[in-house]
């Protein structure tokens, strides 16, 4: 199953977008960023399985989508989702 | 007990309030610091307090709701990111030490504007005169002492049309009176989390309408890399763990003023004030501090000419009554109501007082001169 990652600038950012995700209706989870990810240590990201046209549509929109998207190619997070 | 001392703590809490303090020290750790179960719990408990409380102060955006340990501490974060050595500020004549004693200490030069008690006009008439060169407005909402509802949007439109920042000590009214963020244009409001949103002691609420500065520094649980705080709020202005507990207690208490609304208990504190001031007034022996013309916010002060405020607040606490004597931490009020020398009696409501509390209140009022 596909999985996606949206890199967030802070916790509260990321608890932002998933209940902006949360009101159209797409599931995502709130973890911590995978190390190596993060540009200045520590971060937060979104992970998703489906949906993520939408989920970066609905982001845009509200100008919540500020960090990088990667894709999971099984073995690890390939940069970077092709946003187009 | 008695308790009528809720303009320095509301003591009585809805009972969800106590069963989420508890719940949360035993389910609930450290948000931004793992992300295992009960540091997402924390962080869950956290973000929907932010949420809560942007929805009852008309904001869009839960991020600019940034968690202190109460208002003096979101007062200082507030003029610590606008005052500065020789700016003019102008403030009203019943601030709280926790407004002055930081703008003191920021070097900023302080100018009052407003000294007549209940006398909305004047007040602003006396903004309006003073307000030129101003570099910074910060005004309380109500007087912590009188409970003198101040005309807050009034001064609020001023500020905008000067473009001066403007800092709002809603210390008294968060939770009584509506308080619209946005509407009012306010660089940052200021509140308690632990008088009207009915939250644990530990709890305050800074609203921001901009990033603001640091306070102190520290662990933010981000960007742990760079050796500044993270440029985003809340996180910018959040150094160091966060009290869950209490965070927890103050979003059942923010959910308790939603669902009940500001307006009904604030209703229900001016019945109280009704009869207790019908009760007082006949009581030849108390000069009471009444705003006949409305605009008074859940307190009463007295002065009596038989007994200092001290002495009367023992004698109270002898009937199980606990009421709060002094200058309240607001010495510029008492120098606006003449009342600096001796300080008052406060006898400040809640919504949670019966009739029949505020009838034992008087009679013990009574007999005491």
């Amino acid at each position: 199953m596909e999985k996606y990652l949206i890199m967030c600038r802070s916790l509260t950012h990321a608890q932002r977008c998933q209940r902006l995700l949360e009101q159209s209706g797409i599931i995502s989870s709130v973890i911590k960023a995978p190390a190596g990810l993060t540009q200045k240590g520590c971060g937060y990201s979104l992970v998703l399985r489906r949906h993520i046209k939408d989920a970066l549509r609905v982001l845009r929109e509200r100008n919540l989508l500020t960090g990088k998207v990667y894709q999971w190619d099984g073995t690890q997070w390939r940069e970077e989702y092709d946003l187009s | 007990m008695i308790y009528l001392d809720s303009a320095a703590t509301s003591f009585l809490k809805p009972p969800a309030v106590y069963g989420a303090v508890g719940r949360a020290m035993l389910q609930a750790s450290s948000p931004g610091r793992g992300g295992y179960r009960s540091a997402m719990k924390a962080a869950e408990i956290v973000y929907r307090c932010r949420e809560v409380a942007a929805e009852l102060f008309h904001m869009d955006d839960p991020s600019r709701v940034v968690f202190c340990s109460n208002a003096t501490h979101a007062l200082n974060i507030a003029i610590h990111s606008l005052a500065a050595p020789g700016r003019r500020v102008l403030i009203s004549g019943f601030e709280h030490n926790a407004v002055t004693r930081p703008l003191l200490a920021s070097g900023a030069q302080i100018r009052v504007a407003g000294r007549k008690m209940f006398d909305e006009e004047d007040l602003i008439k006396d903004f309006r005169t003073k307000i030129d060169g101003a570099e910074l407005v910060v005004c309380t909402h109500v007087s912590n002492v009188f409970g003198f509802v101040l005309p807050i949007r009034e001064i609020a439109a001023l500020c905008l049309e000067r473009g001066v920042p403007f800092i709002i000590d809603a210390s008294q009214s968060a939770g009584l009176l509506d308080i619209d963020m946005p509407g009012l244009g306010a660089d940052f409001i200021a509140m308690p989390g632990h008088k009207g949103l009915m939250g644990p002691q530990g709890t305050g609420l800074l609203l921001c309408a901009r990033t603001g500065t640091p306070l102190i520094q520290g662990g933010a649980g981000l960007d742990s890399a760079s050796p500044t705080m993270p440029e985003d709020l809340p996180e910018h202005l959040e150094a160091g763990t966060l009290n869950v507990p209490g965070i927890a207690g103050l979003l059942e208490g923010l959910r308790y003023v939603r669902q009940r609304d500001p307006a009904t208990l604030l209703a229900r504190e001016e019945t109280l004030l009704g009869e207790l001031l019908r009760g007082l007034r006949p009581l030849s022996a108390y000069k009471l501090f009444e705003n006949r013309g409305g605009g008074q916010c859940g307190i009463l002060s007295l002065v009596s000419d038989r007994m200092d405020s001290e002495t009367l607040a023992m004698r109270l606490d002898q009937h199980h009554i606990a009421a709060r004597a002094g200058l309240h931490c607001a010495p510029l009020a008492h120098e606006s109501a003449g009342t600096k020398t001796m300080g008052t009696l406060r006898l400040s409501l809640s919504p949670f007082l019966e009739e029949e509390q505020i009838e034992r209140a008087i009679e013990a009022l009574r007999k005491i001169i």
